[in-house]
């Protein structure tokens, strides 16, 4: 894509270190059909046939590659910036031992630097075998917890087929809390089949009530990623199962474009009535407790990441590991003859107009929004005339573009004019 | 080549027939019997060489081959037969297919009996002067009735039952009479071999190294190989490439001489300089008179072909400009529109002419073509005295004011149906703004009905009503009748105010109101949600009469949990920008070209 209008120098790509890590930890105890991320579950994820050990064994070895490749470029810890955030996404990162998280924190210490108070998220499932001990995860060095609830609809969260309940949520919460986690975050979906503006009101006056630090709403998005061409063998995702595929189809008769930009409107007012700020497309925070490790991606700023299907920057490539679990463990356990490898995967070279792209879909998404020279936003004038008619941007005095509440709601109409 | 056959043994002839009377076969038969084509080499239906005639059993370009037999008297003949196309809406091939000929065997199926086309043919071949030999076909089939259908053909034509042969072509009984009766009964041609040279050319085709070759009955004078050739009514000259003989393939021979039947490679690069109906004589030595009947084919449906893909329009210029070479009876001429973009406003003989058209375009060329709704010409009476003009496009209809009159061009049509089926086919006609003429027996159980109707209902879909409302049994044909006044309309479609020229129609008043509604309905569903309400109108001048809104989009927006994989996301905003980029943009509207196309294909009814 090239988009010669705005500014080259803006965001010409520039190699640098990363600020941000992403370890992805794909075990569940089961497996939600709306979920596209790199997940293996049952046998693989718990009970005698686990394969945790010998994950934990490749993952610590991929941050060590990683890390060498970093020292080589970059100069050794202490030499080059330190981390401003770690995130350990799933998956639910939650079922590790928190021995095992304690040792990767420590790992990552040592082999990349964490910045004094560095924010360091962990998604955790509410699930009372699932949620992990809270008190240890803040002696291991969590400083942030990622719950996803997804819903307080005792039906809706059936039929996602999720494992817990309204309680447990509330557990988690409690849990953390008293543990002295001092962020804690909560997930919800929208436009759920089978859900109503009624249901959708309830589950967020719920989830206020916990008084959570960070809130994120995502639209339930039942995509096809074979279709997409990203499940091959060096694909970042796995192949849909057809039993998750059929559950999407079916699904997907029961989604409602307007009442899911209706569901947004309601969320967006009750969270700035309770003291949320708006801040990006999906989330929303207490003052001081917007995601640092979010925000770098949204920021374009550089991260390493770790783990089947995790996806890296540095400034001027994108790279990404391949999902499948058995490559991965292939490439990083080493054998009498060969020492271990990086992971197999894929890499794509960011030109120039693709990072002014990228940067221009990525700032609009933010409450920060897009800040262009008054000439380049003359240039955007024609393409944006459409959108800026329909109420979907707002112009500061100082240039600044950002999205109207409707707007984030139809922000690809404003992209898809900008990339 | 044998010896030269003396123009006293020649015969030429034409088989006419209706469509699955057996036409192909029988000619398959004649090619068998009389050695023209190794049996091992014969292939079903040999005339009809073009993939469509074989799927659709119908013969569109007249083919010609030469055939030679050895009478009962010893004497070999050669017998040129000129093969005609089966549907109405090629009468004018077919007429002079037919001027080509002295004689036609007129096939008729002895289960289906007389249909409408038979009816057409056989009065055009007698216009001619033709010597008809009637035949009953398909004896063999237990349901076949000779005696009926003699009976039909002395009603409706006056063939007396004593003339008709009897045969099967299928099984090839009756077939060799039927060679000697064209012997005895087709008068040899006539024409003096000293005369200046006139030549009737009854079909084309083009090649691209001998350039346009056309099909010639020599009538008059001697046609030597590298003889200079005119072409008298277009003035085109040429030197003659090649001279040939049909056996079927095209065989060169040193001389065509008055009576006989042949092909002249003419090196011409447009076959608008060589038309079916022009007279071929020699620049040396030129006759002062063009063979009668002469005229520019007169399109009677007209329609706008576009390509899918714009950027296939040179290839779609390039394909009309060489399948004109090969059928010079349609017109076309550069048109655009908003909604389809750049294309050709085309005319053609009748709708399977279009159909036809449209799918040799497709097929020969490897391209991807949209149709707009055909129409009928129009006489427009302009106001105050500015005269009349001819309107075939309903978007170049001129504003209410300046109209004073619209007419529409009217057919007679005549339907050969089963008595049973006389009720349905009044409520079909009358409701086509038809009127009933009048109603003859063929025979106790098939009747021959006319009505007069406009064109333009014709056209719609009421071939296939016919055929559906019958169970296939009728058959009908047409012809024009004049023009007429009519209190017709145009019917726009508005989509957020701006009219899509595509969609506008001209119609009847008192059926605006209801097709408008149909059509925004249908469109409604077919425009996706835009960043605004859209409303979509049906309009007569100033009169909205039809409205439906598309209302506005409310979500397109990435809100899923993506993590770090902004590769992902871009890729799917590059396919939105992509999608974007196809849109065909009515005022502030995008609209995808499906859309469009989904309008144009489904039938109004």
């Amino acid at each position: 894509m090239s988009s010669p209008e705005t500014e080259p120098t803006e965001a010409s790509p520039v190699e640098a270190p990363p600020v941000a890590l992403y370890v992805h930890v794909p075990f569940c105890v089961s497996q939600c059909p709306y979920c596209d991320f790199v997940v293996v579950a049952g046998r693989e994820a718990r009970g005698p046939t686990n394969r945790i050990d010998a994950f934990t064994a490749a993952l610590e070895t991929e941050l060590r590659l990683r890390a060498d490749a970093l020292d080589a470029r970059w100069g050794m810890p202490g030499s080059r910036p330190a981390l401003a955030s770690v995130y350990f996404g799933g998956g639910t990162p939650s079922l590790l031992p928190v021995a095992t998280v304690a040792g990767l924190i420590d790992l990552i210490r040592d082999r990349f630097g964490l910045a004094g108070g560095a924010e360091v998220t962990l998604e955790a499932n509410p699930g009372p075998d699932e949620r992990g001990d809270p008190a240890a995860l803040r002696d291991a060095g969590v400083t942030r917890l990622s719950i996803g609830a997804q819903s307080f609809d005792p039906d809706e969260l059936r039929a996602l087929g999720r494992r817990h309940t309204r309680a447990d949520i509330a557990a988690t919460v409690t849990g953390a809390r008293s543990a002295g986690i001092p962020s804690v975050s909560l997930d919800l979906l929208y436009d759920i089949p089978g859900s109503s503006l009624r249901t959708w009101s309830r589950t967020v006056d719920a989830a206020l009530r916990l008084e959570p630090d960070h809130l994120s709403l995502y639209a339930l998005t039942l995509d096809d990623p074979d279709a997409e061409g990203l499940t091959g063998p060096t694909g970042d995702h796995l192949p849909l199962r057809p039993g998750a595929r059929r559950w999407r189809e079916k699904a997907r008769s029961g989604q409602d474009d307007d009442r899911a930009a209706a569901m947004y409107e309601i969320a967006d007012r009750r969270l700035a009535a309770a003291g949320y700020e708006w801040y990006e497309i999906s989330n929303w925070a207490r003052p001081g407790h917007q995601s640092r490790h979010n925000l770098a991606y949204w920021r374009r700023l550089p991260y390493e990441a770790v783990g089947p299907g995790a996806h890296a920057f540095d400034g001027a490539t994108r790279r990404w590991n391949a999902a499948r679990l058995d490559t991965y463990l292939a490439a990083l356990t080493p054998t009498e003859r060969a020492s271990p490898n990086p992971p197999p995967g894929g890499s794509e070279r960011i030109d120039s107009g693709t990072a002014i792209a990228e940067r221009a879909m990525l700032s609009l998404r933010t409450a920060e929004g897009l800040a262009l020279a008054p000439a380049a936003l003359a240039r955007l004038a024609t393409r944006l005339a459409a959108p800026v008619a329909a109420g979907l941007l707002d112009e500061a005095p100082n240039g600044r573009l950002t999205l109207t509440l409707r707007g984030r709601m139809l922000s690809n109409e404003v992209f898809a004019r900008l990339v | 080549m044998a010896e030269r056959i003396p123009q006293e043994r020649l015969r030429n002839f034409s088989i006419i027939a209706h469509i699955d009377h057996g036409k192909s076969t029988l000619a398959d038969r004649l090619l068998e019997l009389t050695h023209a084509i190794d049996p091992r080499q014969m292939t079903s239906q040999v005339l009809d060489s073009m993939d469509l005639e074989r799927e659709k059993g119908i013969t569109i370009k007249a083919r010609a081959v030469r055939l030679e037999h050895t009478a009962h008297d010893g004497l070999t003949y050669g017998l040129n037969l000129i093969d005609t196309p089966g549907h109405v809406d090629f009468s004018y091939e077919v007429s002079h297919s037919l001027q080509a000929c002295e004689g036609a065997i007129l096939v008729v199926d002895a289960a289906q009996g007389v249909e409408a086309q038979t009816l057409a043919n056989v009065h055009l071949a007698l216009r001619e002067g033709l010597t008809i030999i009637p035949v009953l076909n398909k004896i063999d089939l237990p349901s076949a009735e000779p005696e009926l259908v003699m009976d039909e053909l002395e009603t409706a034509l006056a063939i007396p039952r004593e003339e008709v042969l009897l045969l099967s072509a299928k099984e090839g009984t009756g077939v060799p009479e039927l060679l000697e009766a064209i012997v005895d009964r087709v008068p040899p041609p006539k024409g003096d071999p000293g005369a200046p040279l006139r030549a009737l050319v009854f079909d084309s085709h083009y090649d691209p190294y001998k350039g346009v070759v056309v099909y010639v009955r020599l009538e008059e004078g001697t046609l030597h190989a590298h003889d200079l050739i005119r072409l008298m009514a277009s003035g085109a000259e040429a030197e003659l490439l090649e001279l040939g003989v049909f056996r079927p393939q095209l065989v060169p021979v040193p001389l065509l001489r008055a009576g006989e039947v042949g092909y002249v490679a003419t090196g011409l690069k447009n076959v608008r300089e060589a038309q079916v109906g022009d007279t071929v004589t020699s620049v040396a030595r030129p006759a002062t008179q063009p063979l009668p009947g002469y005229q520019v084919a007169k399109s009677l449906v007209f329609a706008g072909i576009y390509p899918i893909s714009g950027e296939d329009y040179p290839l779609l210029r390039d394909a009309i400009e060489k399948l004109h070479l090969n059928d010079a009876s349609f017109t076309y001429e550069p048109e655009s529109s908003i909604a389809l973009g750049f294309g050709f406003r085309c005319g053609f003989l009748g709708l399977l002419h279009m159909e036809i058209v449209q799918e040799r375009l497709e097929r020969e060329f490897s391209l991807e073509l949209i149709a707009s709704a055909p129409s009928v010409d129009y006489e427009v009476l302009l106001t105050n005295a500015r005269g009349t003009i001819h309107v075939d496009n309903p978007s170049k209809l001129p504003p209410v004011s300046d109209i004073e009159e619209i007419r529409e061009p009217w057919v007679r049509l005549s339907v050969v149906t089963p008595a049973a089926y006389i009720g349905a086919l009044m409520e079909l006609s009358t409701n086509r703004r038809g009127t009933f003429v009048d109603l003859e027996y063929l025979d106790p159980t098939r009747v021959l009905m006319r009505f007069e109707l406009p064109l333009a209902e014709l056209i719609v879909d009421y071939y296939d009503q016919l055929k559906t409302r019958t169970a296939g049994y009728a058959s009908m044909d047409y012809e024009e009748i004049g023009y007429r006044p009519a209190n017709l309309v145009r019917l726009d479609v508005l989509v957020a105010g701006e009219p899509v020229d595509a969609l506008s129609i001209i119609v009847h008043r008192e059926n605006a109101a209801a097709l408008g509604r149909t059509l925004v309905a249908r469109l409604r569903q077919l425009i996706p949600r835009q960043l605004f309400e859209v409303p979509i109108q049906a309009a007569v001048g100033a009169n909205v009469i039809a409205r439906e809104t598309v209302r506005a989009l409310r979500k397109n927006v990435l809100a899923k949990c993506y993590g770090g994989d902004i590769t992902r996301k871009r890729k799917l905003l590059e396919k939105q920008r992509e999608g974007k980029r196809r849109m065909k943009r009515v005022g502030s509207v995008e609209i995808p070209q499906e859309a469009f196309l989904a309008m144009l294909r489904t039938d109004e009814s």
